[in-house]
């Protein structure tokens, strides 16, 4: 027990790594009953994701869009704040983004039209988790069910939007008129990497900043930790939460934006990228810790375009790493289970009573009672 | 009196029987969680519980040829994810919401993964017997009668379970323990209910009955698989139940307003009436989150939701 009782600080993270071994090693097996050769899978990923200069590029673009979206995704968490809605805030984002870039695309000088779609971008994701936040604050209305609900509705308002008002009239198929390559986001030099991985490394930053060294992150962090503490020490809770839900939307928003203004350059009607269940994957295997996105992130990337490279040679469907990713939750479960029950906590805690969350890593790992601000209207507002 | 060429109590009819066809699902999936809500578990997994009773009993309607087999798969599939839900949250005390979506996801990319390696490209359909039961009497009714009384069997299951659910959640004694231990465990325990049982109990009627309600979407209803095709009726469903207040009717009523919210939309654009059809598919959406609103606060939750229960602590 004296281990336990000094633990190293980097022995949550040996519990997401002892989580992601698990989930491949059941990933494998599965793979293996369905007549596949697990090594060879795993073998192309490894080989083509990180032995190709085309693999690592590709992944190095697609953790722009992640590393944004989880270190938003950290935020509301951190904050006890279930944003579900992140799917549906990109989406807003990028739409707005896509059509705020075309229309002033050469009129302006390319960085002002950037910033102003990454700004229209996060103004969509913001208005998107505007909803759920004051269905929150205003009526308790607990911000699950909500976040969720406003993901299908941005998935039909984006697609009637790019099937009619914001069409590109020039062509058959409902998307927003196009930025051109040149006026894209540029690479950073030297690679074909664009930028936005740049402006996804400052948002992790900013977002560490604001946990370690700011009284409003301090304040969420309270709020996230222990609600009726923050509302016995005089904090704004409310305003807290809608805070952290807001800021959050925008990131989702800006994630939108980056993929349209680095990647693709028009929204389209079927497009729908989903990162928002990697984004959780991401942040529980970063154990809720900002700087520890950035690796995990290029890990979940590598998946991702490793499997996209593995499907055609191996015939095993690309969906095999959402599965993995599901896995991966599953075993963090798991594990972090075990490694409660390791923790010097863990005996007290069976039989005095404790915090809620006494051995627990911040976050709303062990929630306190969920639905608790719809209760608490019924007996006023607190 | 014909409406867009089709005579007037045929269009009701239709919408009638398309309205109460998109409920049935949402009855089954929201009864099960209506018992897993009530004894304190949030079962954040069930759309991915339902995918999976949609993609097993697809495929084993499809290999077997039988509907009866394909409803069982479904069945069992939920009935296995909700015992994984149990295990995690009741024994290992690991968040609902986390493992819940842990679950979501994994159905997700389970049953997409398998469905495109077990049928390559194909997307075939059922071709089964599943002959459509008229009572008799009852059917005849007009405009209403086809509707509600010429229905697959599995139709007539969902409803008629409404009332089972009531009787054993209200009346019986299993009902008061779930209902003790999702209001005051502690209690619950003290007085000799076994918790951690009557939770796991209740987890796997709530995958159950996901379960059975992606089998009827599959089998019962479209006759297809397509990936991702619950788009969210689990989530609905769970939505559902808050705004019922656990209240087995109050879930039927809203799951039939839903429904027919859902076929007055089709049924406008089958008039002609220039709707587009996002803002169709979007208002269920809608129609929940105003319905939580407005029932904000005058619903009182089971006080231990979302608690995991470990004795002795608080």
């Amino acid at each position: 027990m004296t281990r336990a009782l000094s633990p190293s600080r980097f022995a949550p993270l040996l519990t997401s790594l002892a989580a992601i071994a698990a989930a491949l090693v059941l990933g494998g097996i599965f793979l293996a009953l369905r007549g596949k050769d697990p090594l060879a899978a795993y073998g192309v990923l490894v080989s083509r994701g990180l032995g190709t200069s085309y693999g690592i590029t590709e992944t190095l673009i697609r953790m722009a869009p992640l590393l944004i979206v989880s270190a938003g995704l950290l935020v509301s968490l951190r904050s006890g704040v279930w944003n579900i809605g992140i799917d549906g805030q990109l989406l807003v984002g990028a739409l707005l983004a896509g059509v705020a870039g075309a229309a002033i695309a050469g009129q302006v000088p390319n960085p002002v039209m950037w910033l102003i779609a990454a700004l229209a971008g996060m103004a969509g994701g913001l208005l998107w988790a505007l909803v759920p936040g004051i269905l929150r604050v205003r009526w308790g209305l607990n911000e699950i069910i909500t976040t969720l609900m406003m993901n299908y509705v941005a998935l039909n308002v984006t697609s009637w939007l790019v099937k009619g008002p914001v069409k590109d009239p020039d062509v058959v198929p409902p998307q927003t008129r196009l930025i051109s390559r040149e006026m894209r986001l540029p690479d950073v030099a030297g690679t074909g990497v664009h930028v936005g991985l740049l402006v996804g490394l400052v948002v992790v930053v900013l977002v560490t900043i604001l946990f370690r060294h700011t009284v409003i992150g301090f304040m969420l962090d309270v709020v996230g930790r222990n609600r009726q503490a923050a509302i016995h020490a005089g904090m704004p809770v409310n305003r807290l939460t809608l805070v952290a839900l807001l800021a959050s939307g925008a990131m989702a928003g800006l994630a939108g934006a980056n993929d349209i203004l680095g990647v693709k350059g028009l929204f389209q009607g079927n497009w729908n990228p989903g990162y928002g269940f990697a984004a959780f994957a991401l942040v529980y295997l970063a154990r809720l810790n900002s700087l520890w996105l950035i690796p995990f992130a290029y890990f979940l990337s590598f998946l991702v375009i490793g499997g996209e490279m593995m499907a055609r040679p191996l015939g095993i469907p690309t969906y095999f790493v959402e599965m993995l990713e599901g896995l991966m939750l599953l075993c963090f479960a798991v594990a972090a289970w075990v490694e409660r029950m390791r923790s010097p906590y863990a005996r007290a805690e069976e039989v005095e009573t404790g915090p809620a969350n006494a051995g627990e890593p911040p976050g709303p790992l062990i929630s306190e009672p969920l639905l608790e601000p719809v209760a608490r209207v019924a007996g006023g507002p607190s | 009196m014909t409406i867009g060429g089709i005579p007037l109590a045929g269009f009701l009819t239709a919408m009638l029987a398309a309205g109460l066809v998109a409920a049935a699902p949402l009855v089954l999936a929201a009864l099960g969680e209506a018992v897993g809500e009530r004894s304190g578990l949030l079962n954040l997994g069930i759309e991915g519980m339902m995918l999976s009773g949609a993609f097993f009993g697809f495929t084993a309607a499809y290999l077997t040829g039988s509907a009866v087999w394909g409803v069982l798969a479904g069945i069992a599939a939920g009935s296995l994810l909700g015992t994984l839900f149990a295990v995690l949250t009741v024994s290992l005390r690991v968040d609902q919401v986390l493992v819940g979506l842990a679950i979501t996801i994994f159905g997700a990319g389970l049953t997409a993964f398998l469905y495109r390696d077990v049928f390559g490209g194909q997307n075939p359909s059922l071709s089964l017997d599943t002959s459509r039961i008229a009572i008799p009497g009852l059917s005849q009714i007009p405009i209403i009668g086809d509707a509600m009384f010429n229905q697959s069997l599995l139709f007539y299951i969902a409803f008629a379970l409404v009332p089972v659910f009531a009787f054993v959640l209200a009346r019986t004694r299993f009902g008061l323990q779930v209902r003790a231990v999702g209001a005051y465990p502690f209690a619950a325990d003290a007085a000799g209910v076994n918790v951690t049982r009557i939770r796991y109990q209740a987890a796997l009627i709530a995958g159950a009955m996901a379960g059975v309600a992606g089998a009827f979407l599959s089998v019962a209803d479209l006759k297809i698989f397509q990936i991702g095709m619950t788009v969210g009726t689990g989530f609905i469903a769970l939505a559902l139940t808050m705004v019922g207040g656990w209240n087995p009717y109050r879930i039927l009523l809203a799951a039939i307003l839903f429904g027919l919210l859902r076929s007055l939309g089709n049924g406008l654009q089958i008039i002609g009436v220039n709707v587009r059809t996002e803002f169709i598919t979007m208002l269920p959406y809608i129609g929940i989150m105003v319905a939580l609103a407005l029932l904000a606060g005058k619903t009182s939750l089971p006080a231990a939701l979302g608690v995991p229960y470990a004795r002795g602590r608080r």
